[in-house]
C-alpha cells in the first residue's frame, strides 16, 4: 500500500498536474516500482537458488549438467523431450481453447453457456487424475497389473499409445487447453462489434473479419495463453512420471524432482535454472512474435456488443465435436477421480464402491483403521484455512498482477518492460520447493522493523502470491491491453492519479480478465501442494496438505477424496464467479 | 552483512544453551526429564510419517501438560526446511524423525543441525550399528516381492541374476532409483556387496563373471544388466504393487518393493509375498532415524518423546511404538519381537544398510544409472 502511495505521489510529480511530460519518460517510474516489487518477491528466491548452486562444493553441478558423460541423460535428452512437449501443449491448447472460445464467444452454437462452464473445468482436475484416466482406457501389460479397457476389450495397444510422449502430451493438452480457453475468451469477448460490422458493411467475407480483425485484436490473448500453457506443460511433473517413466522418458521436471528428492540438491536447482533459462528464451521468442505490432484497443467509450456470427448448418455439429472435446476431457477424469476415492482397490477401480473413506468410522478391517475423512479434525479447519488462503491470494494476486500487467501494456517497448514482463513469467517454472526454500531463508527471519514471518499465514499469503503472478499478469495483461488509453487519459487530465484511474476506468473495464485471473490463482492455490509444504504450520494445516499426509501412508483413496472436494471447492468458486459476473460476460448471454 | 549479524546473534545463544544442558538432559532418566518436559509444555516433530499423528495422541494420554505439534514432511522436505530455517536462524523443531539415512548423515549431521540422542532406559536393548552416528528407531525394507496367486510354490526367482536374463526382459519393475532415494540406496547396496553378487552369478551360471568394459564390479554389472534387460520403472511404489501384485495375472512381474504393503494386500486386491530366498539377498532395509534438533528449544520434552518413541517395557513396544508395529518393518530394540505376520528379522535375508557407507559410493552409483537409462 505504502509503495503504491508512493509511487502515485512520483507519478504526479513526474507528470505534472496536467500530465504533461516532464524529465521522466511516461511510465518509467511505474515501470521501476514494480519491477522493484517483482524484485523482492520474485528475483530474491530466484538469486538465493542461484547463489546456492554457485558455493564452492555445489558449483561443479553446472559442469556435470551441461557437459561430460553425465550431461546427455542428465540434461540434453530431457531438454528435447521438454522441449516438445512445450511447444506442441502451447499449439494444442491455443488450437483446442481458442476453438472452443471462438464457439462459445463469437457464434450461435446451441449451450454455449455449457460449453463455455465445461471448457474451464479441465485444469481444476489435477492432472495425474487426468493421467490415470489415461491408463484406464489405454493401459497395455508392459507394466503387468491389470490392463485399461480397450485392451480388456482385447485390441492390442501399442507400447507409444499406452505410454510415453503421444500419452503424455495428449494428457497435457486435455489438461492445459482450459488456461487458453479462459484468456482468449475472456479477449475474444471484448472485441467490439462495432469494428465486425464496419467491416461486414464493408462487404468484407467471414474469413477475412476472422482473420483480418478479430485474430489481430486478440493476439496477445493467445501468445498470453500459448506461454502459460508452454510454462505449465514444461513443468508439470505427474504426468510424464505416471506415463513416461515405463518407457524411461524423461522431462526436465522429474529429473530435477528426482535429483532433489535423491539428495543431489545441486544439480537439481541447476537443472531447474536452465529449465527457466530456455523456456524464457522460447516466451521471448514468442513474445517477440507479437512485438512490433500495435496493441487495438477494443474497449473504448462508447459501448457495443458482441456481434454473433451465424452458423447455420454447422450449428450443431459443432456443437458435437465441442461437446465432445469438454466431455473427453472433463467427465471421464472426473468419473475417474471420483472411482477411485470410492473403491478399495486401486486395481480395480470401479468394483465394490464403499463411502468408508469419506464417511466411514473406524474400522480395523479397512486401510488399519483410519476413519473416513469427514471424521479427521483437521479436514474441517483445513477447509477452512484453504478457501480463506486462496480468497486472499485471489485479492492479493490480482491486484498484483493488475499493476505489473498496466505497467506492460500501457508502457510497451524498451528493456525494462521485457524485464518486467520475463521475470512475472519465472515462479511458473520455479520448484516449489526451491522457491519455498528460499522464501523461509529470506523473509523467516526478522528483517529491521519488520517482525519474522515465520510460521505466519502472512508468509503463505506473500509466497503464493508471488507464486501465482504469471496466472495474474497474463490474464490480466491479455484484457487490459485492449482497454483503451483514450479514457485513461481524458481522467488524467482531469487531474486523477494513478490509484484513481486504476479504481474508477482500468479496473471497471479490465474486470472480466481479472476475474478469470482471479479464478485460476484460486484454484492453483487450493490444490498447489509443492510450494506451501515447506511454508505450512500445523496451525494453519492445508487441505493439500491433508492430502498428501494421506498419500505419504499409502492411504490413496482418502487422498483422492480430498482432491474431489478441492476440485468442488473450485467448481463452486468458479460457478460463484460466473453468477457474480454474468451482467459482463455477453458470451453467456443468449 | 547486518542481517547476518542479527541472525547469526540467536543462533549462537542458541548453541551455547543447548551444549551447556545437553550432558545433563542425556543421562536423565524419564522420570528426571518429565517435570523439565511439563515445564517446557511443548514439543515439535517434524516426521516423515503421517503415523505421528497417532503417536501424538497416545503421547498426550501418558504424559499430561506436553503439547506434541506434528509436522508431517517427507525426508527430503525436512532437510530442505530445516536448512532454511537454520540459515534465517530459527530453530522450530525439537525431534526430527526421518528415513533417507544417507543423505541425513551426509548433509544435516555434518552441517551440525540435528544431534544424536539414545534415551538411557534403552541404549542396552539397542544394538551398537542402531546408535550411531544417530539413533535408528526402527527399519523399513525395499526387497524383491512376486505375485503368490500365480506362483502358489513359491517365489519363481532364486538368483538376482535371473533377473538379468532372457525369463524376465522387461519384467522386472521397480521406481526409478533417481526419483527415490530409498531405490538408489539399494542399487548402491548392491555394489556394496559385490563379493557376494559375484559368487551367486557363478552359483547361477556355473562360471565366474566377467565384467564389461568399465565396469568396476560385479554389483555394477548388475545394474547394467538389469536395465539392459529392460527393467521397467515407475514412479512410485503403488505402481510396482500393483504390477507385481494384482490378482488375475497369468504371467505377472516380479518387482522391488516394501514388504510392509504386504498387509495391503486382501484390501488391494494384491497377492505379493517376499522372496525371501533369493540368492544372495533380496534387497536391503535401512534405518528411520531420530534426533533432536541442534538448538531445540524443548530439549527435554524432545527427549521425553524420542524415548516414547522408542516404545515402552511390552513385548511389542506399547503405545509410543503401536503405529510402528506392523508386519515388514521391524524394531531396532532386540526385545521387541517381530510382527506374527512377516518373517522373523533373525529369518530376513535382506542386506542391513550401513547409511554411512552407502553415502560414500552413492553419488557414483546414481551418475552410473543416469548414464544407463
Amino acid at each position: 500500500m505504502a509503495i503504491v502511495r508512493e509511487q502515485r505521489g512520483l507519478a504526479r510529480r513526474a507528470f505534472g498536474p496536467t500530465g504533461r511530460r516532464t524529465t521522466v519518460a511516461p511510465g518509467l517510474i511505474l515501470k521501476l516500482v514494480v519491477l522493484a516489487l517483482l524484485g523482492v518477491l520474485i528475483f530474491a528466491p530466484l538469486a538465493k537458488t542461484v547463489l546456492e548452486t554457485l558455493a564452492a562444493d555445489a558449483v561443479g553441478a553446472w559442469g556435470d549438467v551441461l557437459y561430460g558423460r553425465l550431461a546427455p541423460n542428465l540434461f540434453y535428452r530431457p531438454l528435447v523431450n521438454t522441449l516438445v512437449i512445450g511447444v506442441a501443449v502451447a499449439v494444442g491448447t491455443v488450437l483446442i481453447g481458442g476453438f472452443l472460445a471462438g464457439l462459445v464467444v463469437m457464434t450461435d452454437m446451441p449451450f454455449r453457456r455449457t460449453i463455455g462452464l465445461m471448457a474451464t473445468l479441465p485444469f481444476m482436475i489435477p492432472s495425474f487424475a487426468t493421467a490415470l484416466a489415461w491408463g484406464a482406457l489405454f493401459r497395455n501389460d508392459r507394466l503387468g497389473g491389470s490392463v485399461g479397457f480397450l485392451e480388456g476389450l482385447g485390441l492390442g495397444i501399442p507400447d507409444w499409445l499406452a505410454w510415453g510422449m503421444v500419452p503424455t502430451l495428449v494428457v497435457l493438452i486435455a489438461h492445459y487447453y482450459s488456461l487458453a480457453f479462459a484468456v482468449i475468451a475472456a479477449a475474444l469477448a471484448s472485441v467490439n462489434s462495432d469494428l465486425v460490422e464496419a467491416a461486414q458493411l464493408a462487404g468484407a467475407r467471414r474469413r477475412r473479419v476472422l482473420f483480418g480483425i478479430v485474430l489481430p485484436v486478440v493476439l496477445p490473448a493467445i501468445v498470453a495463453g500459448a506461454s502459460l500453457t508452454f510454462a505449465g506443460g514444461v513443468s508439470n511433473f505427474a504426468t510424464p512420471a505416471l506415463l513416461g517413466l515405463p518407457v524411461r522418458m524423461q522431462t526436465l521436471a522429474t529429473r530435477l524432482f528426482g535429483m532433489i528428492e535423491t539428495g543431489q540438491v545441486e544439480r537439481g536447482y541447476v537443472i531447474a535454472l536452465l529449465l527457466i533459462a530456455v523456456s524464457a528464451l522460447f516466451l521471448w521468442l514468442g513474445n517477440r512474435l507479437v512485438a512490433g505490432r500495435r496493441s487495438f484497443a477494443t474497449i473504448t467509450g462508447k459501448g457495443g456488443r458482441t456481434k454473433r456470427f451465424a452458423l447455420g448448418a454447422a450449428r450443431w455439429p459443432l456443437f458435437a465435436v465441442a461437446l465432445l472435446i469438454c466431455l473427453a476431457t472433463t467427465v471421464v477424469p472426473i468419473v475417474v477421480l471420483i472411482a477411485s476415492s470410492l473403491a478399495p482397490s486401486s486395481a480395480q477401480l470401479f468394483s465394490n464402491w464403499t463411502l468408508h473413506y469419506w464417511a466411514g468410522a473406524s474400522n480395523a478391517a479397512i486401510a488399519q483403521g483410519q476413519a473416513g475423512i469427514v471424521h479427521n479434525a483437521d479436514f474441517l479447519s483445513a477447509t477452512g484455512t484453504t478457501v480463506g488462503l486462496g480468497l486472499v491470494v485471489a485479492v492479493t494476486g490480482s491486484l498484483l498482477g493488475l499493476v505489473i500487467a498496466y505497467a506492460i501494456a500501457r508502457y510497451r517497448g524498451g528493456a525494462l518492460t521485457a524485464t518486467i514482463a520475463q521475470v512475472s513469467f519465472v515462479p511458473l517454472l520455479v520448484p516449489g520447493i526451491a522457491f519455498g526454500a528460499a522464501y523461509i531463508a529470506l523473509f523467516g527471519a526478522p528483517i529491521g522493523p519488520f517482525p519474522a514471518l515465520y510460521g505466519t499465514f502472512l508468509l503463505l499469503v506473500i509466497a503464493a502470491t508471488a507464486y501465482l503472478v504469471p496466472f495474474s499478469v497474463q490474464s490480466g495483461r491479455a484484457v487490459i491491453q485492449q482497454v483503451s488509453g483514450d479514457l485513461e487519459e481524458s481522467a488524467r487530465l482531469t487531474g486523477a492519479g494513478f490509484l484513481r484511474r486504476m479504481a474508477e476506468i482500468t479496473v471497471p473495464l479490465a474486470i472480466r480478465g481479472l476475474m478469470a485471473g482471479a479464478i485460476l490463482i484460486f484454484v492453483k492455490i487450493v490444490r498447489d501442494l509443492s510450494l506451501v509444504v515447506l511454508l505450512f504450520t500445523p496451525v494453519t494445516p492445508l487441505l493439500s496438505v491433508v492430502a498428501y499426509r494421506y498419500a505419504s501412508e499409502g492411504f490413496m483413496q482418502f487422498a483422492h477424496a480430498i482432491t474431489v472436494v478441492i476440485l468442488a471447492i473450485s467448481i463452486g468458486a468458479t460457478l460463484l464467479a460466473n453468477r457474480l459476473q454474468a451482467r459482463s460476460q455477453p458470451w453467456m448471454q443468449p | 552483512m547486518r542481517a547476518s549479524a542479527v541472525i547469526a546473534a540467536p543462533m549462537v545463544a542458541a548453541a551455547m544453551a543447548a551444549t551447556a544442558q545437553e550432558p545433563d538432559l542425556d543421562a536423565m532418566t524419564v522420570d528426571e526429564l518429565l517435570p523439565l518436559a511439563q515445564e517446557e509444555g511443548q514439543v515439535v516433530v517434524y516426521s516423515f510419517t503421517s503415523r505421528i499423528f497417532r503417536v501424538e495422541t497416545a503421547f498426550e494420554e501418558q504424559y499430561e501438560g506436553i503439547d506434541v505439534v506434528p509436522f508431517d514432511i517427507s525426508s527430503t522436505e525436512q532437510i530442505a526446511r530445516l536448512r532454511a530455517e537454520r540459515q534465517a536462524g530459527i530453530t522450530n523443531a525439537d525431534v526430527i524423525y526421518i528415513s533417507d539415512a544417507p543423505v541425513v548423515f551426509g548433509e544435516l549431521l555434518a552441517e551440525g543441525a540435528i544431534v544424536r540422542y539414545v534415551p538411557p532406559r534403552v541404549a542396552d536393548r539397542v544394538p551398537a550399528a542402531f546408535q550411531s552416528p544417530l539413533l535408528a528407531q526402527r527399519q523399513s525394507t525395499k526387497v524383491l516381492m512376486y505375485n503368490e496367486e500365480a506362483h502358489p510354490d513359491g517365489a519363481p526367482v532364486a538368483n538376482l541374476w535371473e533377473l538379468t536374463t532372457d525369463d524376465w526382459r522387461g519384467r522386472v519393475v521397480m521406481v526409478d532409483p533417481l526419483q527415490r532415494g530409498d531405490y538408489l540406496d539399494l542399487m548402491t547396496e548392491a555394489v556394496l556387496r559385490s563379493d557376494a553378487m559375484a559368487e551367486a552369478y557363478e552359483a547361477l551360471h556355473g562360471e565366474p563373471l566377467t565384467l564389461d568394459d568399465g565396469v568396476g564390479s560385479a554389483g555394477e554389472q548388475w545394474i547394467v544388466d538389469l536395465f539392459a534387460n529392460d527393467v521397467v520403472l515407475v514412479s512410485n511404489t503403488d505402481a510396482v504393487n500393483v504390477a507385481v501384485g494384482a490378482i488375475g495375472q497369468d504371467s505377472p512381474p516380479v518387482g522391488f518393493t516394501s514388504y510392509s504393503d504386504r498387509r495391503d494386500n486382501e484390501e488391494e486386491g494384491w497377492a505379493l509375498q517376499l522372496a525371501n530366498d533369493v540368492a544372495p539377498a533380496p534387497g536391503i532395509v535401512f534405518p528411520a532415524v531420530l534426533g533432536v534438533a541442534d538448538g531445540a528449544q524443548h530439549p527435554a520434552a524432545a527427549r521425553l518423546l524420542i524415548d516414547f518413541l522408542m516404545g515402552d517395557e511390552s513385548e511389542t513396544g506399547g503405545a509410543g511404538f503401536a503405529p510402528f508395529y506392523v508386519p515388514g518393518d521391524y524394531a531396532t530394540r532386540t526385545d521387541i519381537v517381530s510382527h506374527p505376520d512377516a518373517v522373523p528379522l533373525a529369518d530376513f535375508r535382506a542386506w542391513r544398510i550401513d547409511p554411512a557407507h552407502t553415502a560414500e559410493i552413492r553419488q557414483e552409483v546414481a551418475d552410473l544409472i543416469l548414464v544407463l537409462q
